[in-house]
C-alpha cells in the first residue's frame, strides 16, 4: 500500500502542540520589559508630576503642551539633578551622538576629538530616520547615547519619560553666542534641558529653469501643489505635520496644530484633492532631487536648498535654485535643539560637546556644511549672503529672529488629536 | 534495533529545520499577534504587546477591517492596486522566463550550467542595490534617457521617476524574474525528450507539442514560480518607495511600512499583516493540496 502523502493532524496532537507552545508564551511574557510609562492595562513606574510630588504615570492629558502662548518650565525629577560644576570630562570616553544623517559636519566631530585629545575623547555618530524611531531606541536603553537632537514635538515625552538630564549652565558659556530668545525659550523656560542647534522655515524649493514662473509672485504660492500642470514634477515632504500644516495655511488657516474636526476634515479633503490634481511624490530628499532635476519643485525646509547647491549635476548652474517661504515670516517655522540624555555614560563630556557645537566658529563651520542656519548673533541676513554662507539666489532661505514671534511652530499634540493627524496621513499615503 | 534507529534518523535530521521554523517563524508570528491584539503606550504611542491571549483586544483589527471594507475604505484602492501590479508582473515574469528556461533546459547542452549561473547572477547583488542602480539609470540625465534620445539629439525626455505605475511594475518584474526562472527550468528539465519525440512522431505540430505536452507538464513549475514571485511582491514596499515615492503607486507593503513607522499604529501594522497572511494562505493551501494530489496520482 502506498503511504499516505500527508497524515492529518489529530486533535490530540494539536492539543499537545498547543501545550508545548505555552511555555514559549510564558517565556515571552517573562522577557517583556517593564514599560517606564506603562500601557493602558499595565502598572506603571512612578515619575514626578510638575508640582514635584511623586505620582503614578502621567496620563497623556497631564503632560503640558508647550507653545508660545503656553511657555513651560519643565520639572526636574528627584535623582535627576544637574551634574556638579567644575568636573573634568570623562577620560578615554566614547561620546555617543545620535542624530539625523547628514545633519552634522563630520569635520566638526573630528575637530572636537582633536580639541579633547588630552582626555582621549572619541565620538560615535549614529543616525535615526525620524523622531519616533529615535524615541523608541532611546527609551529601550539598548545603546547609551549621550547627546541627541530633537524638536518641540518630543520635549514633553523626553522629560516625563525621564530620558534627559538637566543642564549645568556653567559648562555652556558659549550660549552667549546665540540669540537671546533661546536663553528662555517657550518650549523650555530657563533652558534647563535644551540648547538650540539650527533653525528653519518650511517653504517651497524649485529650479527656475524647470519651473518658468516665480512662485513667490502668486497670490497663494501654496496653490502650486494643487496645479495639475506640475503633475509628476513635484513633491511634498514625507512628514505628516508639515504637509497638514501647509494645507491649513493654504486654506487661510493659521492654527497648524488644530484639533478641530471640521478644519481637519477640510484639510483631509484638500490633501486628497492635491493627490488627484498634481500627484505629488512624498519625500524628504528634495535637497538632492531638485538639483538633479528628478523633481522640479518640492515642499522643503530652508536648509535643503542651501545644501542643494552642492548636489548640482555637472553643467547646471547652481543659481537656478530658488526658495520661497512667507516673506513676513508667517509660515511654518521651527528649531532643533541638543539634549543631554540621561542614559548616557559621559554627562560631563556631553556638556562640553554641546558647548563646543553652539560656539560661534564651530557653528559657522557646521552651517557651511549642513546648510541649516544656526541662531547665532554673529550672523545677520546680510552677512550670511555677503560671506557666502547663503548664495544670493537663496537669500529668501535666511531666517530673521522676529519670524519666531509671528511664525507657526509645529507643536506636540494630545494623543487623540495626533491619531487624527496620522489617520489623515495614512489616507493620503494610501493613494487615490 | 536497526529499524528503530532508521525510524529516528529522519525526525532527527528534520529537527534543526523544525527548531529554526519555531524560533524564527512561529515565535515572531506570535509576537505579531500580541502586538496586533495588544495596546498602546498612552504617552509614547509605542506598542505594548499583550502576551496573554485571553486579554487580547481586537480594536486594531476592526480599524483595519473598516479601512479595507468599511464605509471609509481608503486602504482598498492600494490593495486592488497591489493585486493588479502583481498580476501584470507575474504574467510578464512568466512570459520572459518561459522561453529562456525552455531554451536552457533543451538546447543549452554543455553550457547549461554556465547559462543557469548567468541567469541567477542578479541574485548575487542585493535587491535594494539593484533598485538603487535603476534610480541612476532612470534619472532625467541617466543612461535610459540618453539612449532613447540618442544622446540628446531627439527632444524627448521622460521623467521615469515621477511616480509612474509602469516603472514600479517594471521594477517588480526585473527584481523577481530569477525566482520564476529556476522552478520553470526545473519543471521543463524534467520533461523527457522522448516524450516530445513521441508527440512529434504521432504528428503533433510545433504548436500542438507546446499546447498538449510541454505546457501541461510544466504546470507545477508555472504554479511554483508564480507563487515564489507573487508572495514576496505582496510584502514589497521598497520598489515603490525607491522608484516612485508617490502615494498613487502605494502597495500593501507600503501601508504596513507606514503603520510600523507611525507611533501608535504598530498594532494596525500587525493587523494588516495578518490580513495579508490570511489572503496569502488561500493560494498556499491550494498549491500544497494540488501538489499532494499530484504526488498521489503519480
Amino acid at each position: 500500500m502506498a503511504p499516505s502523502p500527508r497524515r492529518p493532524i489529530s486533535r490530540r496532537r494539536m492539543l499537545q502542540a498547543s501545550a508545548l507552545a505555552l511555555p514559549g508564551a510564558w517565556a515571552l511574557a517573562a522577557c517583556a520589559r517593564e514599560q517606564p510609562l506603562g500601557g493602558p492595562t499595565s502598572a506603571a513606574s512612578a515619575v514626578t508630576a510638575p508640582s514635584g510630588a511623586t505620582s503614578a504615570a502621567p496620563s497623556p492629558a497631564s503632560i503640558p503642551i508647550a507653545s508660545p502662548s503656553n511657555p513651560v518650565k519643565w520639572p526636574i525629577n528627584p535623582g535627576n539633578e544637574p551634574i556638579a560644576s567644575g568636573l573634568e570630562p570623562e577620560a578615554n570616553a566614547t561620546l555617543r551622538v545620535y542624530n539625523y544623517p547628514d545633519y552634522l559636519d563630520k569635520a566638526v566631530i573630528k575637530d572636537f576629538e582633536k580639541e579633547y585629545a588630552e582626555y582621549g575623547a572619541k565620538v560615535e555618530y549614529s543616525t535615526f530616520n525620524d523622531y519616533p524611531e529615535a524615541l523608541t531606541k532611546i527609551r529601550s536603553g539598548s545603546i547609551p547615547y549621550d547627546v541627541t537632537f530633537m524638536t518641540y514635538s518630543s520635549i514633553g515625552r523626553l522629560v516625563y519619560g525621564d530620558l534627559i538630564r538637566p543642564l549645568n549652565h556653567d559648562y555652556i558659556p558659549n550660549i552667549s553666542d546665540v540669540w537671546d530668545e533661546f536663553k528662555d525659550p517657550w518650549y523650555d523656560l530657563g533652558w534647563q534641558y535644551t540648547v538650540p542647534y539650527v533653525i528653519y522655515t518650511t517653504g517651497i524649493g524649485w529650479r527656475s529653469d524647470l519651473i518658468g514662473v516665480t512662485i513667490g509672485d502668486w497670490p497663494n504660492p501654496y496653490d502650486v501643489f494643487w496645479d495639475a500642470k506640475y503633475a509628476g514634477k513635484i513633491a511634498v515632504l514625507d512628514d505628516h505635520r508639515e504637509v497638514i500644516g501647509m494645507t491649513i495655511l493654504r486654506d487661510g488657516g493659521t492654527d497648524v496644530n488644530t484639533g478641530d474636526p471640521v478644519a481637519l476634515g477640510r484639510t483631509r479633503d484638500a490633501m486628497l484633492e492635491m493627490l488627484s490634481a498634481s500627484q505629488p511624490r512624498v519625500t524628504i530628499t528634495g535637497y538632492t532631487d531638485i538639483p538633479e532635476g528628478v523633481l522640479a519643485l518640492s515642499q522643503c525646509w530652508s536648509g535643503d536648498m542651501v545644501t542643494g547647491q552642492y548636489y548640482m549635476p555637472e553643467g547646471v548652474d547652481p543659481t537656478v535654485l530658488r526658495f520661497w517661504s512667507p516673506p513676513d515670516g508667517r509660515g511654518l517655522i521651527g528649531n532643533d535643539f541638543m539634549v543631554n540624555l540621561k542614559g548616557g555614560q559621559n554627562p560631563v563630556l556631553a556638556h562640553h560637546f554641546i558647548n563646543f557645537m553652539v560656539g560661534k566658529d564651530v557653528s559657522l563651520k557646521n552651517f557651511s556644511w549642513v546648510g541649516y542656519q544656526p541662531p547665532l548673533k554673529a550672523l545677520t541676513p546680510e552677512s550670511m549672503v555677503a560671506d557666502g554662507y547663503v548664495p544670493k539666489n537663496l537669500a529668501s532661505a535666511v531666517i530673521k529672529p522676529e519670524w519666531f514671534g509671528v511664525g507657526y511652530p509645529i507643536l506636540e499634540l494630545p494623543p487623540a488629536v495626533e491619531a487624527e493627524y496620522q489617520a489623515i496621513w495614512q489616507q493620503f499615503k494610501a493613494g487615490a | 534495533m536497526g529499524d528503530r534507529s532508521t525510524r529516528l534518523l529522519w525526525p532527527v535530521l528534520g529537527l534543526p529545520a523544525m527548531v529554526w521554523i519555531a524560533l524564527f517563524f512561529l515565535v515572531p508570528l506570535y509576537v505579531v499577534f500580541c502586538v496586533a491584539f495588544g495596546t498602546v503606550d498612552p504617552v509614547f504611542r509605542s506598542p505594548v504587546p499583550t502576551w496573554n491571549p485571553l486579554q487580547w483586544q481586537f480594536d486594531q483589527v476592526e480599524v483595519v477591517w473598516d479601512r479595507l471594507f468599511g464605509p471609509d475604505n481608503f486602504y482598498l484602492p492600494a490593495v486592488l492596486r497591489t493585486f493588479a501590479y502583481i498580476a501584470i508582473a507575474v504574467s510578464a515574469c512568466l512570459l520572459i522566463s518561459f522561453p529562456v528556461a525552455y531554451f536552457t533546459a533543451r538546447f543549452a547542452g554543455k553550457y547549461r550550467g554556465l547559462v543557469l549561473a548567468l541567469l541567477i547572477a542578479p541574485f548575487w547583488i542585493s535587491y535594494m542595490m539593484r533598485m538603487l542602480a535603476w534610480i541612476n539609470l532612470l534619472q532625467p540625465d541617466g543612461l535610459v534617457n540618453a539612449i532613447i534620445t540618442l544622446g540628446g539629439t531627439i527632444p524627448l525626455e521622460v521623467n521615469w521617476l515621477s511616480g509612474k505605475p509602469y516603472v514600479v511594475v517594471m521594477g517588480l518584474i526585473y527584481g523577481y524574474v530569477p525566482y520564476m526562472l529556476l522552478p520553470l527550468f526545473a519543471a521543463l528539465d524534467r520533461i523527457s525528450p522522448s516524450l516530445l519525440e513521441a508527440a512529434r512522431d504521432l504528428g503533433a505540430s510545433g504548436f500542438d507539442l507546446f499546447r498538449r505536452v510541454i505546457l501541461p507538464m510544466s504546470v507545477p513549475g508555472i504554479v511554483a514560480g508564480s507563487m515564489l514571485v507573487a508572495l514576496p511582491m505582496m510584502g514589497d514596499y521598497f520598489t515603490s518607495d525607491l522608484l516612485s515615492k508617490s502615494p498613487n503607486t502605494a502597495m500593501i507593503g507600503n501601508l504596513i511600512n507606514l503603520s510600523i513607522a507611525t507611533p501608535g499604529q504598530s498594532g494596525q501594522a500587525g493587523a494588516l499583516l495578518l490580513v495579508v497572511l490570511l489572503v496569502m494562505l488561500v493560494p498556499m493551501v491550494l498549491y500544497t493540496r494540488s501538489n499532494a494530489r499530484a504526488e498521489v496520482r503519480s
